[in-house]
């Protein structure tokens, strides 16, 4: 460790937050320190927390029904129409209401997957270790070496365009860096918390193990799977710009795929083409921040940096007269 | 050795800003006086500032930094300006020996080119000729003067401490800061690079000053102690002097704790623990640790006194001998 | 020696990937309903044909012998050949791939030099306006996507400057008699600009990011407080000191993500509609040309296991510690 003890290390001393994983805080610390510490993180969460709002009262919230056509075709913003019409004459606006739903569902389902399987695999693997370890690690480099899109490709031909197989399919592509990171985790607490109970553990000692291993995982995991939330939200606007996606379901996504299709930019219709991406950019950003957040609050970057950016200060002694 | 000291430092005091405008006192007016070739050791208890200290005489506090006092290197206030008056003195006339020396150097660069690097940077020479030189100090402390194009995961924990001393004394500095420079050695390189100090300062004429936490090595090396507390020099003079006659109860159980010297003891065996620097200490700050605190400890912060020529302390048991040391 | 042991692993080590992945592919794709024979379009093909066809083309033997024809095509360079016109797949996926690497290439370039510059700066000046700036102007466009983006700088920026809307060469080309290759370098290059551009933006803010991180990792070593005391200037210890050890995990992360570059490719020349192998491939897509699109993403897994490996054999050069 470093040669001085700054003032910002031993500022951090009193939160005890160390940079190993193992002194992961009391849940109440981790939430003050996430939250507290960075304003970004409350940022993201009102944001989210909003846009789930509208996803929830999008029927109260919407002006139109997003069924029929409601106005002229491409008609720009107006008191009757917020945010215009899109190509088949629908209500812009209503469109992007109800759109919010169907991109939360599948960001939150698709992590959640994610989380499940690669949470699973990882705790298994890390815990396990040996043979098991290591077959698992093999699976998770098979499906690395698969490019992305191929695997959605075979799942829309064989299983059919549906949300649902849209949601499994994001939540495998990303479960393997889930997996990863919650066996690397696992390892080192298993490690520490084994040496320290080793002597009291008697038979039921795995399971004891297990209670200590989850808390001091969890956390990760959480973080883990708020980004990739984010991440899945993003796969789906990929999904079906490219035509795989669900055509029965109204998300963001198919949103700047009808504006594409529709030829928005053609027809000078900014309002079909601007929203739904700015929405999907503000949801991602607005789970990053949550996300990274938290992920920062369980490893402080605690080394300081030695560049000089700013000098010490010279200052006189109090109450010195000069001698000179 | 000449008696004109080649660094001397009045009342320096070190502050660190804390979160919601708070300070850390971290030196507490440390006075002393370096002469060449003489070897001073600064030994306490970590978080007692003599790392800090010893930083602040060469200039490398960082930014949350604040400096006040006066440190002179022969007879020119370097801290004057701050950065701006040290700077040039940096390397050329003091130089440091980190705590860590191990993690000094840069694993993708060889250890010749980064010896040679201040030697460019600072003038003193370049090209064929810094090399030379190069090759001629590692020699100096002990390395084959061939490893100059090794990089640092070559060298073992000892050879990469004799390099980084090597290092420091690439400008020819008098003065020479070395912070725990055998912590993470074994016993036997330990030995051989406290043998290598002691031989630079004399074939060389270096000053040192040797910052630890580990009694013994003290003994063994340094000329003179300085003993800091919380922030303070508590006790200085001639080693012998203060292992046979410690007039602050805090060396005197340093070494007493200490039962043999040859032996691996630090101060961890003094129960209790230092106080927080982050508000101002009423009365002597050693006083809850103390085994001879009496009426005027708790209240009033002791006077510097002479307690002989050469031998201070800052203790209210030797109130009744003295007048006040000069500032 | 360690040294050569070193190389001789990783190329076995690709070896082994490259022939899983050639696996994979056949049986995803040999999984998929529909082949050659169902794919074409013949008016008065009777059953008997079809049949007569299928065996001609050895579609009706066992998957495990179609496996090893499969293997022995590929040793000769063979990839089969494309359902809709017949073609062999080799030659339809030669010029597509020319015009993607050059576009790709000019928006990587891009992308690594500004976030290599960004990510620098951010480090240096950390914790000041101008690093949070930079950090979340990067993740704004890192979550962006993609496909918006390309849309909205067609919208809004192409007119304002001057730049074609999308395809690859003007209607206007060679309209004057035999355009010279000063006037093809131009076109082209005026028509590569903006789905380049649109590449780049996506893909810096990964390697800002990055960049930053390796640094401040590099400047709160010890060696950097040492090259302080030393008497390098900030500016040298941020060259010298920071930025070659910070480049040894960029350089790396940086060679990786090449490999998946073609992701989001994919979506810039369906937007760009720039004839490259994205666009062909979202063409194959479209028209269940699974032929064409088996030999497309072979090529992609082995582009991305290419990647690999050379940043593998690249770290190893960077870093004299590397012997095992």
């Amino acid at each position: 460790m470093s040669h001085v003890t700054t003032s910002a290390e031993l500022a951090h001393d009193e939160n005890a937050v160390e940079g190993s994983p193992d002194m992961t805080p009391g849940r109440r610390g981790f939430i003050k320190t996430t939250l507290l510490g960075q304003p970004q993180a409350i940022v993201g969460l009102v944001v989210v927390g909003v846009i789930i709002l509208i996803a929830i009262f999008a029927p109260l919230i919407a002006t139109y029904s997003i069924h029929e056509k409601t106005g002229p075709i491409y008609a720009p913003p107006s008191s009757a129409h917020w945010l215009g019409t899109d190509d088949g004459g629908v209500d812009m606006f209503s469109l992007m209401v109800y759109g919010s739903r169907v991109s939360l569902e599948v960001g939150f389902a698709a992590a959640l997957v994610a989380m499940v399987i690669g949470g699973t695999v990882g705790i298994v693997s890390g815990f396990l270790g040996g043979w098991v370890d290591t077959l698992l690690m093999r699976i998770t480099d098979i499906f690395l070496v698969i490019p992305d899109l191929v695997l959605i490709i075979v799942v829309a031909a064989i299983f059919g365009r549906h949300l649902i197989n849209i949601i499994f399919i994001i939540g495998i592509i990303y479960w393997t860096s889930t997996a990863r990171l919650i066996r690397a985790q696992v390892k080192s607490v298993r490690e520490r918390v084994y040496v320290q109970r080793a002597r009291s553990i008697g038979a039921g000692g795995n399971r004891l193990i297990f209670k200590h291993v989850l808390p001091q995982v969890a956390p990760l995991l959480i973080a883990n799977t708020v980004l990739t939330i984010a991440l899945a939200i993003f796969l789906e606007t990929y999904i079906t710009f490219l035509g795989l996606g669900d055509p029965s379901s109204i998300s963001w996504g198919k949103l700047i795929e009808n504006s594409f299709l529709g030829n928005a930019v053609l027809n000078d219709a900014w309002w079909a083409v601007v929203p739904p991406g700015l929405a999907v950019t503000v949801l991602i950003l607005a789970c990053t921040m949550v996300g990274q957040s938290m992920e920062d609050a369980l490893n402080p970057r605690l080394k300081v940096g030695h560049l000089a950016v700013r000098r010490f200060r010279m200052r006189p002694l109090h109450g010195q007269l000069d001698s000179e | 050795m000449s008696t004109q000291p080649v660094l001397r430092t009045e009342d320096l005091h070190v502050w660190f800003d804390l979160p919601g405008n708070r300070e850390l006192h971290a030196v507490r007016g440390v006075s002393l006086e370096l002469r060449p070739g003489e070897r001073m050791g600064l030994v306490g208890e970590s978080g007692c500032g003599k790392t800090t200290a010893i930083l602040a005489l060469i200039g490398l506090l960082p930014g949350s930094a604040s400096v006040a006092g006066r440190v002179y290197l022969h007879d020119e206030d370097v801290l004057a300006k701050g950065e701006e008056t040290i700077s040039p003195h940096r390397w050329n006339d003091i130089a440091m020996v980190f705590q860590g020396a191990m993690n000094a150097f840069n694993p993708v660069k060889t250890i010749g080119t980064q010896i040679a690097e201040p030697m460019e940077l600072h003038g003193t020479s370049t090209g064929r000729a810094a090399r030379a030189q190069v090759r001629e100090l590692l020699e100096l402390v002990g390395i084959s003067g061939e490893r100059a194009d090794r990089y640092p995961h070559e060298f073992s924990g000892g050879m990469r401490q004799r390099a980084a001393i090597a290092l420091a004394l690439a400008c020819q500095p008098q003065v020479l800061l070395a912070d725990e420079p055998t912590t993470a050695l074994d016993v036997m390189v330990q030995a051989q690079i406290l043998e290598l100090l002691v031989r630079l300062t004399r074939d060389l004429g270096l000053a040192m000053i040797l910052v630890t936490h580990d009694l013994p090595i003290v003994a063994q090396v340094c000329d003179r102690a300085a003993v800091m507390y919380a922030g303070e020099i508590v006790e200085m003079g001639e080693m012998a002097t203060i292992y046979h006659d410690p007039r602050h109860p805090y060396t005197r159980m340093l070494f007493s704790a200490t039962p043999d010297l040859l032996g691996d003891e630090d101060v961890r065996s003094i129960p209790g623990a230092p106080p927080r620097l982050d508000r101002e200490i009423a009365g002597c700050p050693f006083t809850p640790r103390c085994d001879s605190a009496f009426a005027p400890c708790a209240t009033t912060h002791p006077r510097r006194l002479e307690v002989a020529p050469g031998h201070e302390a800052l203790c209210h048991l030797n109130d009744h001998l003295v007048a006040e040391k000069p500032a | 020696m360690q040294r050569g042991d070193y190389i001789l692993k990783r190329t076995l080590f690709a070896l082994l990937t490259v022939f899983v992945a050639v696996t994979l592919n056949f049986v995803l794709f040999r999984a998929l309903p529909g082949d050659a024979v169902t794919g074409l379009k013949c008016h008065n093909c009777t059953i008997q044909f079809k049949t007569a066809l299928r065996h001609d083309l050895g579609l009706d033997k066992s998957k495990w012998e179609q496996y090893v024809i499969y293997l022995k095509g590929l040793a000769h360079g063979d990839m089969g050949t494309t359902f809709i016109s017949h073609k062999p797949v080799r030659g339809e996926l030669w010029d597509p791939i020319k015009k993607t690497v050059a576009m790709i290439g000019l928006g990587t370039v891009f992308s690594i030099i500004f976030g290599i510059f960004t990510g620098v700066i951010s480090a240096w000046r950390r914790g000041t306006v101008m690093d949070k700036l930079s950090v979340w102007t990067a993740l704004a466009f890192y979550s962006v996507p993609t496909q918006w983006l390309g849309l909205m700088i067609v919208y809004f920026v192409a007119d304002r400057v001057g730049l074609p809307h999308g395809g690859i060469q003007s209607p206007d080309y060679g309209i004057l008699g035999n355009p010279g290759t000063y006037d093809f370098l131009v076109d082209r290059t005026e028509h590569m600009i903006l789905p380049a551009l649109t590449l780049g933006l996506v893909l810096y803010g990964d390697y800002t990011l990055i960049v930053r991180s390796a640094m401040l990792e590099t400047l709160g070593e010890d060696y950097v407080l040492t090259a302080r005391a030393k008497g390098m200037s900030n500016w040298a210890i941020v060259w010298k000191h920071g930025f070659r050890n910070a480049m040894l995990p960029v350089v790396t992360l940086i060679a990786l993500s090449l490999g998946f570059v073609i992701g989001g490719a994919i979506t810039i020349e369906y937007v760009f509609d720039y004839p490259g192998i994205g666009l062909a491939i979202v063409d194959a897509i479209d028209k269940r040309d699974y032929a064409f699109l088996q030999g497309a993403f072979l090529v992609l897994t082995l582009s991305v296991i290419l990647f690999n490996f050379l940043a593998d054999l690249l770290y190893f050069k960077l870093d004299p510690r590397v012997t095992t």
